[in-house]
């Protein structure tokens, strides 16, 4: 399982928005122009997309069609699982048991808790599993970190998102602005019904303001354990008028293939000096873009830094490498300065 | 059959209410002040 690089080629396990996206990520070279992987390989049910994406790729990408498990080669070092909700956890274990580490771009809360029940098995394993690795969770955790490397202590921090990456995403954004939400608060979660709290969020612009509300969403069961001592975690969606009035009923158009132009604003409030301070952090860009940019970044460069075990991207103790080759790769970070 | 019609209207009434609270957007003023500015340069070094 080792290369030159040490690192084998990187798996791609699900070709959606989300994967493929990863997979043409993961072929650019990197900041000092070499290869930042040995090579990649493409796993997917559909036999169809298959054959879609790989003329595109070329002979860069081996491609591998599996219903369950893929059988993946051996020189495959890191496994990016880009399945939809419910499908992650079985690929993600069997690449934890076969020593390999994992990148699960999945943003379903329970699938998020399960991966990182799987902390155990990693140790043993000696490899790093990364749950949440999308835009919210994912960088979100990330620009959490960042806030908390300039103040001297957290004690909240709220996330709020708009838009999404392709159809799964879609689907799974309608079960949590339907489901039950959790915020942590005082040391306890607590949980409340979606679209419940409604709050106005200024994105970056051309966003702008949105209404966003609460939802079920993995960002606390990320957060909270990676900020010891934080008082109040929240995650928010951002959702219209007409998302809110038609949510009990049935969907009966389908998502369209990929989501238009999303958000993101991470507020982090705590102390600095001994006075309080706030920092809010945003990006503006499709959500599959920063998700698959954020995938590859992480299983190239990130997750082979990481201490066995799984966590989410707030675990980064160095944030700036990773915004800066996010950067690079076209995903910019803004902070809102000045006043309310 | 009256208890009915008042019921229904009562329902109707309550449904219509309903339906415009959940519609009501927000109305809030921007920031006045300060703005977005892009982290690069020493920010990412």
């Amino acid at each position: 399982m080792t290369s030159p690089a040490g690192r084998g080629r990187v798996a791609v396990v699900g070709a959606g928005i989300v994967g493929a996206r990863t997979v043409r990520e993961l072929l650019g070279p990197g900041a000092d122009g070499a290869p930042t992987n040995d090579g990649v390989v493409l796993v997917s049910r559909r036999e169809d997309r298959l054959r879609e994406l790989a003329p595109v790729y070329g002979s860069h990408v081996a491609t591998v069609r599996a219903d369950g498990l893929p059988a993946l080669p051996d020189d495959v070092g890191v496994v990016v699982v880009a399945r939809e909700q419910g499908a992650q956890l079985a690929v993600a274990e069997a690449a934890v048991r076969a020593g390999r580490q994992v990148v699960s771009v999945g943003d379903d809360p329970e699938d998020v808790e399960a991966l990182l029940s799987l902390a155990g098995a990693a140790r043993d394993a000696g490899v790093a599993l990364v749950a949440g690795v999308a835009m919210a969770p994912g960088l979100s955790c990330v620009l959490a970190r960042h806030a908390a490397t300039q103040l001297d202590s957290v004690d909240e921090i709220h996330v709020a998102r708009d838009g999404v990456a392709g159809p799964a995403c879609a689907r799974q954004r309608l079960r949590a602005l339907r489901g039950g939400a959790v915020d942590w608060r005082d040391g306890a979660y607590v949980r409340r019904p979606g679209f419940s709290g409604r709050e106005l969020c200024w994105f970056p612009d051309p966003v702008g303001a949105r209404d966003c509300y609460r939802a079920s969403l993995a960002d606390p069961y990320l957060l909270v354990p990676a900020f010891p001592g934080v008082s109040r975690v929240t995650a928010r969606l951002a959702a219209s008028r007409r998302d809110r009035a038609l949510a009990p009923l049935p969907v009966l158009l389908p998502p369209p293939a990929e989501g238009g132009p999303g958000a993101l604003r991470v507020e982090v409030r705590g102390d600095l000096a001994g006075a309080r301070e706030t920092i809010v952090h945003g990006v503006f860009d499709r959500p599959g873009i920063v998700a698959s940019a954020l995938a590859a970044v992480v299983a190239t460069d990130v997750v082979a830094g990481l201490a066995p075990g799984a966590s989410g991207l707030a675990a980064v103790t160095d944030t700036v490498p990773l915004l800066a080759e996010l950067a690079r790769r076209g995903v910019r970070v803004a902070r809102f300065h000045g006043g309310s | 059959m009256r208890g009915l019609r008042r019921a229904v209207v009562a329902v109707a009434i309550g449904g219509v209410i309903a339906g415009l609270v959940r519609l009501r957007g927000t109305d809030a003023t921007p920031p006045q002040q300060g703005g977005w500015r892009e982290l690069e340069g020493q920010d990412l070094t």
